[in-house]
């Protein structure tokens, strides 16, 4: 299956291809993978964060699904 | 001892008067709202002799409580029609509180057409001067000509008001002098310029020039508790790593990503173009160009969100843009460019005005087919044409004002403010704070925000109408106890998360007072601040219908998420029942 990854503020940094930036990046998974497997895969600090599929709350020992959009945020706030 | 520094613009006298017993514990929000409360009648015109500005540090302004240098300015709002707290960072919070005053409170008006500055020099002597051939000038230009008239080695805050206030315009906004001495700091909402101006202010001066920080009752305990307090900003991921490195802006992509950033006036909840606005692009291109990327609005933070905006050549622009203006000049408008949105900043900095309000204004215009979404360079000259033209200066009135003009079907205002850059449908607990906030829409005044998106302070989803109202009640009181004693909302966001930092803000209350302060008499102060303020309203004629959010929110579903706003007017109405059992107890 495919599922765009985007990664926000310095979780950037984390994309495979090293170039950064909040563009999402399309990644071949197997059928099942969980979000924690994807953050494990991408080696995410151990902190916490905010995760959305497809622009609703997720949690992370969900699994995803074939176009599905995952974007990760690192703890942010403002107003 | 704190005092009230009191300035009748009928006489032109001004005196000092000892803080009565009754306010001994109130500052900032609670002390704006308590003069508003006993001097303003509610049916005053709010541009007429009989209302009242005050300007007010908060209780721990002065002293080195981490930031908590946040100033208050208060009056009824020509916009809502209610009472107002416009809230500001800058530098003139820890001025006038390390002068012993209280509060500034401006009553009457000037028989004439004269233009004042208000002038208060280090140590307290206070005087009015006649400046009536400062008349129309814009606020970057007023900051040059004071800055000419003190000496070289001065230290000292401005408060001004730029045209929009003079003319008194419904969003014009109140500039505060930020550390390097720009005026673009803002008391933005609920056109508190327009009040400013129609008493015939057009700045104060405020040296502390040689004043050193206030002393405590109890200096170490004051000094371990703000040192706990200073430990836990810097700890928490919010206020130690986001805000300073991205800004207020880093909001941008998430609320975009969670469906809730109001795009073209409230039509859709995703922006295309929301990363090319978002606080990484902006960091990334201030520092390109060589610009500040992290400071503090006001001496004393120690979050540092604030930045300066600077032009293709390195020159400074503006500060930000925060993300309220990122949003509101941009995605609510369809901008995709930083640059404009900059350029639309300035352009409120010089004029006066909110840019929250002035956003929402023209997305609102845009949506009349007037000019089209997405088009700077046309929404920077409608913003512009209301100094020469005096058909285009209801834009300057706001978004209800503007919609009703040019008969704008959707237009998204409670109590005749505009609403800020959140959706109601994707974010259902900003949705209560906007219809119940006696302020009118406005996120800082419950910033339900945290919970329901950002997972600060717990989690509510935010697309149930579940639990919203308490959220909402209980970040409104919290937040007009923080407005109350000067800190920045921002402090929320770790002390939501960690106890000893909320333990903190009681403990430097009591030592640097003397007065005994727990957590009790902390909401006390929250719920008295809103008491005042719900009760004015009452008597200038709010009714529950007022606490409404606009029926298309209710009606009309926001993509991408295809949702609408569900909380029950029976939620909404149970937000304030702290209200009349607190107001027993004030006796009021």
């Amino acid at each position: 299956m495919h599922v765009d990854v985007a990664l926000f503020a310095h979780l950037a940094a984390f994309q495979p291809d090293g170039k950064g930036g909040r563009a999402p990046r399309s990644f071949e998974l197997p059928d099942g993978t969980t979000i924690a497997e994807v953050i494990e895969t991408l080696g995410l600090p151990d902190q916490p964060r905010v995760v959305f599929v497809n622009g609703r709350h997720a949690e992370e020992d969900a699994a995803l699904h074939d176009g599905d959009r995952l974007a990760i945020f690192p703890p942010v706030a403002g107003g | 001892m704190r005092e009230l520094l009191r300035v009748d613009m009928s006489s032109g006298t001004i005196e000092r008067q000892p803080l009565p017993e009754a306010w001994a514990r109130y500052g900032g929000r609670a002390l704006t709202d308590a003069v508003i409360f006993s001097e303003v009648p509610a049916d005053a015109d709010p541009l007429g002799p009989d209302n009242v500005l005050v300007i007010s540090p908060g209780l721990l302004g002065g002293t080195t409580a981490p930031n908590g240098g946040r100033i208050s300015i208060g009056a009824k709002s020509p916009l809502t029609g209610g009472i107002k707290e416009s809230n500001s960072g800058g530098q003139a919070a820890h001025a006038l509180a390390r002068n012993g005053i209280a509060a500034i409170v401006v009553t009457g008006k000037p028989a004439d057409d004269g233009l004042y500055m208000l002038v208060i020099e280090s140590g307290g002597e206070a005087r009015l001067e006649r400046v009536d051939d400062w008349k129309g000038l814009t606020n970057y230009a007023l900051s040059d000509r004071i800055a000419e008239m003190r000496a070289d080695d001065d230290r000292y805050a401005t408060i001004t008001i730029g045209p929009a206030g003079e003319m008194g315009a419904r969003a014009a906004a109140i500039a505060v002098s930020d550390p390097k001495g720009y005026p673009n700091r803002f008391a933005g909402r609920g056109g508190l310029g327009a009040v400013m101006g129609s008493k015939g202010l057009k700045a104060v001066v405020v040296s502390d020039k040689g004043l050193g920080y206030l002393d405590h009752a109890d200096k170490e305990a004051f000094n371990a508790a703000m040192k706990r307090f200073a430990a836990a900003m810097k700890e928490h991921a919010v206020s130690g790593q986001a805000l300073p490195t991205y800004g207020t802006n880093v909001l941008t992509n998430i609320l975009s990503e969670a469906g809730g950033l109001p795009t073209r006036n409230f039509s859709e909840g995703s922006f295309e173009s929301a990363d090319d606005i978002g606080g990484e692009r902006q960091r990334d291109t201030i520092l390109e160009r060589g610009g500040n990327a992290q400071h503090g609005c006001h001496t004393g933070c120690v979050i540092q969100c604030s930045r300066y905006w600077v032009d293709k050549d390195g020159h400074y622009k503006t500060k930000g843009p925060e993300y309220e203006t990122a949003w509101s000049m941009g995605a609510d408008c369809g901008i995709s460019d930083l640059d404009a949105i900059a350029d639309l900043d300035r352009a409120c900095g010089e004029l006066g005005l909110d840019t929250i309000e002035m956003g929402a204004t023209l997305a609102v215009y845009m949506d009349s087919g007037a000019i089209a979404f997405g088009d700077g360079s046309a929404a920077l000259k409608a913003l512009n044409a209301g100094l020469d033209d005096p058909e285009m200066r209801v834009i300057w009135d706001g978004a209800e004002a503007t919609g009703i003009k040019f008969g704008v079907k959707r237009i998204p205002v409670v109590k005749h403010q505009a609403l800020p850059a959140y959706d109601p449908r994707a974010v259902q607990g900003i949705g209560v704070t906007y219809a119940t906030s006696t302020m009118g829409a406005d996120h800082t005044a419950g910033y339900s925000v945290a919970t329901n998106i950002l997972k600060v302070g717990g989690y509510i989803d935010p697309l149930t109408s579940e639990g919203q109202a308490e959220l909402s009640k209980n970040l409104q009181i919290a937040t007009a106890m923080l407005d109350s004693l000067g800190f920045c909302i921002f402090v929320a966001f770790p002390v939501l998360d960690i106890p000893e930092a909320f333990a903190a803000i009681h403990e430097m209350a009591a030592a640097h007072t003397g007065d005994a302060w727990d957590v009790d008499a902390l909401m006390q102060l929250g719920k008295e601040t809103l008491t005042y303020e719900r009760i004015f309203n009452q008597r200038a004629g709010f009714t529950a219908a007022d606490d409404r959010l606009p029926e298309f929110f209710k009606t009309d579903a926001l993509p991408p998420l295809d949702v609408v706003f569900t909380v029950s007017d029976e939620d909404l109405d149970s937000v304030y029942d702290f209200v009349p059992e607190t107001a027993a107890a004030m006796g009021i």
